[in-house]
């Protein structure tokens, strides 16, 4: 108490300016609207920054609901983008020309690998959500597999890295068409194969998918060439393929079911002898 | 009460009066207000103590900033330089010297020059900034803090050299 009382009387003279500083501001904004206003911008400024500071802390709370919205929202632009690039079926006047029969849920991917030859990849939804088998799965820059089994919450995926998963592509500048095939390399390094070498393409040519089969509507884009080499022994390209994404560290994904399908692989196995 | 203490009360008293009724009500050349009443806190006996000389400060611009109806801008001014004037007269003065009993006793007229230059630019500077408040009026802060300080110097020299020094 006596030390304080001792502080106190030593700095008394600070302290009764403040002091008397206060009461004058006081005074002056009292008196003046102008000054009254200024002062109140000036505490607006560091409350601003305050709340600024605590938002940001709040938003970094909000991030996994968030995201959550955000991957919903991307489902349903996601399935307006694929159906913008549906090709034409025939002439717009007579209604809607464009056949997309896909229909696209949101998914987390919950466990993913790529040190074996053959990847599998499991997913957060099931038979629960309305996940089936044999239905494709797509990221947001390509594609990321085909499912194999489910259970009631959870799916097991075929990874697209996974040596005998071949997938029907074609080029965004060309009609020739092929597939595309995991080696084994690195996880962005596949090979295309079964392109005619008739075909003109260039290096950096954009992949897409084909459309041709029932998993994957036409127009993802997958990949580039980094390589092309003539084989002029057997009258396909060599080809080398970089995907725009690393499938082994993806998170979020989209299921993408063909309404269609039985009809398709009904008539498949009709047209077999 | 001693003779002192009624002087002190009585020029306290005046200067305010003329300052209110005289000075600011000047408008020289359309808007330099000549404050006089800085005298008042320049001849306040320097070896007096601080405490109450920072009340007094702060008494006088209340006073003139309540009969004038301006804002606080007179009160921030004088209260802070008169917390500020030991600072001023150390660096006037210097700190070996012994330091003066007041401002009129000292006979070092550079030093005396320096000191009353230094505490009415501040004075001023402080008026003047609480008066624009805004970064906008950076060089009319300037221009008005430079000319009325140089009508209040000469104010304030002319007037204390009208009065003979006190013993």
């Amino acid at each position: 108490m006596q030390r304080i009382i001792n502080a106190l009387v030593q700095f008394r003279n600070p302290i009764l300016y403040f002091f008397l500083l206060g009461f004058s501001l006081l005074f002056l904004s009292s008196r003046s609207s102008f000054h009254q206003n200024k002062i109140g911008e000036l505490g607006f400024y560091f409350s601003s920054g305050l709340y600024k500071f605590s938002n940001s802390i709040n938003q970094y709370f909000d991030l996994k609901e968030k995201n959550r919205i955000l991957h919903q929202e991307n489902t349903q632009l996601k399935a307006l983008a694929l159906k913008k690039n549906a090709p034409f079926l025939y002439d717009p006047y007579l209604g809607n020309p464009k056949r997309f029969p896909f229909k696209i849920r949101n998914v987390n991917v919950i466990k993913n690998s790529l040190l074996n030859q053959r990847n599998y990849i499991i997913i957060d939804k099931g038979t629960e959500d309305g996940v089936q088998t044999e239905v494709g799965v797509i990221t947001s820059n390509g594609v990321l597999g085909i499912v194999k089994s489910v259970s009631k919450k959870y799916a097991s995926v075929i990874s697209i890295l996974h040596q005998d998963l071949k997938i029907n592509v074609r080029f965004k500048h060309s009609n020739a068409f092929g597939s595309l095939v995991w080696k084994g390399k690195g996880p962005t390094e596949f090979s295309v194969e079964d392109i005619v070498s008739s075909a003109q393409l260039q290096l950096g040519d954009t992949i897409v998918t084909g459309g041709m089969s029932s998993y994957f509507p036409y127009g993802i884009p997958l990949g580039t060439i980094t390589h092309i080499e003539n084989d002029s022994n057997s009258g396909y390209y060599i080809m080398t393929a970089e995907l725009f994404e690393n499938p082994s560290q993806v998170y979020a994904a989209y299921v993408i079911e063909n309404k269609f399908k039985g009809e398709i692989d009904f008539l498949n196995k009709e047209a077999k002898p | 009460m001693n003779s002192i203490t009624l002087k002190t009360f009585a020029s306290f008293v005046i200067l305010v009066l003329f300052q209110v009724f005289i000075f600011n009500q000047m408008n020289l050349f359309g808007y330099i207000n000549p404050m006089l009443y800085v005298l008042f806190l320049v001849n306040y006996r320097f070896d007096r103590n601080q405490t109450l000389f920072i009340f007094i400060g702060f008494l006088l611009g209340f006073f003139i900033d309540l009969m004038s109806q301006t804002g606080g801008a007179h009160t921030i001014a004088s209260l802070s330089v008169s917390f500020l004037r030991p600072i001023i007269i150390r660096n006037a003065f210097g700190i070996t010297a012994e330091l003066p009993k007041s401002f009129q006793s000292d006979p070092r007229i550079i030093n005396k020059a320096v000191f009353l230059l230094f505490f009415i630019l501040l004075h001023h500077l402080i008026y003047f900034v609480v008066v624009y408040f805004s970064w906008d009026a950076f060089s009319l802060i300037l221009k008005s803090t430079s000319l009325t300080a140089f009508f209040s110097l000469l104010l304030v020299v002319i007037i204390s050299s009208l009065f003979k020094p006190t013993k």
